[in-house]
């Protein structure tokens, strides 16, 4: 119990910082609705763990819920950093053209 | 045929050592020579310069790929016909360029290979003619449809038709089998031609062969 509430304590503490970060315009709306749903799903996590407890084992997995909510994490990290190594290999290319341009236009 | 618009394009970064000498070996073979250099912190772009040849030069480093295309695009631009890509290290002998271009001159081929491993004979190591070649030659058949001697080589000529159908899209050394596997997909006419390829070190390794794969597999996702 007592974890929980810290965990909701620093959910609140970052949520209070990215209002601020918004209405500094500091983020975009797209990165502030992004954030505002990745913590919110984080605030339900926390509160219905004992609901995913039972969810999970009835998935068939053998952790808990919160192990599980960590794999997925995992999982989720994995697919950002392909996602922006695919970003990354674009502006890399792009560069390549803008490179590309200055120097057959000398 | 035979008064073909030949140029030569030489992507050149840190070969101040053999610029020079690499540039006059070719120059009897070609209306022009053209030497795009990759943002060298040497003395490349300089001695280049010195030469009566084009030099392109990249203010940012983008890579052997990137610097032949730049080179591909210029030449295209200025009525090449026929387009040799050479080496600026050196490991190249300039006396094997016509017998490179000879089936395009003749008209039996829109792109030919060099290869080190027909006829001629190379003093490349050991390691990698057996193991690293062998897997290259491997990959390049299951996954790009390429079945030719030698995987990665950076010795050809293109007819204008063939370079401006392939456009390098991958600016690092994935570029020779991108070419390859262009060069089947748009049903050219493939030739390889023996030459010969000095050895002053090892060259791409096999860390390289790994990056080589990691770019073509990025480069299939994003285009």
């Amino acid at each position: 119990m007592l974890q929980q509430i810290i965990a909701l304590i620093i959910i609140a503490f970052l949520l209070a910082r990215q209002f601020l970060a918004k209405k500094k315009g500091l983020i975009s709306n797209y990165e502030f609705i992004f954030w505002l749903v990745f913590w919110l799903l984080a605030t339900a996590a926390i509160i219905l763990l004992k609901w995913i407890d039972q969810a999970v084992a009835s998935l068939g997995f053998s952790g808990t819920g919160i192990e599980v909510l960590f794999y997925l994490g995992v999982v989720v990290l994995f697919y950002l950093i392909f996602k922006l190594r695919l970003k990354l290999e674009k502006i890399e290319k792009d560069i390549t053209k803008i490179v590309r341009e200055i120097t057959l236009n000398k | 045929m035979l008064n073909l618009k030949k140029y030569c394009i030489i992507p050149a970064y840190n070969e101040a050592k053999t610029i020079v000498k690499v540039i006059r070996s070719v120059k009897p073979f070609f209306n022009k020579v053209i030497v795009v250099n990759d943002a060298s912190s040497d003395q490349t772009l300089a001695l280049a310069k010195k030469e009566d040849i084009i030099v392109l030069n990249h203010i940012i480093n983008r890579d052997q790929g990137a610097a032949l295309e730049t080179g591909n695009q210029y030449a295209l631009d200025h009525g090449a016909e026929l387009i040799v890509h050479f080496d600026a290290d050196g490991q190249f002998l300039a006396k094997e360029i016509n017998d490179v271009m000879a089936p395009i001159i003749s008209g039996e081929a829109d792109i030919v290979f060099g290869s080190r491993f027909l006829a001629k004979k190379s003093n490349m190591p050991w390691f990698k003619k057996n193991i690293i070649m062998a897997l290259a030659r491997l990959i390049n058949k299951i996954f790009l449809g390429v079945n030719l001697t030698d995987p990665q080589s950076g010795f050809r000529a293109l007819s204008r038709m063939a370079a401006k159908k392939i456009i390098i899209e991958n600016d690092g050394k994935a570029h020779c089998s991108e070419i390859m596997h262009k060069a089947v997909k748009y049903n050219l006419r493939i030739k390889e031609v023996p030459i010969t390829v000095i050895y002053y070190n090892f060259g791409q390794r096999f860390s390289g062969g790994i990056d080589i794969l990691k770019e073509l597999f990025l480069s299939r996702l994003i285009n």
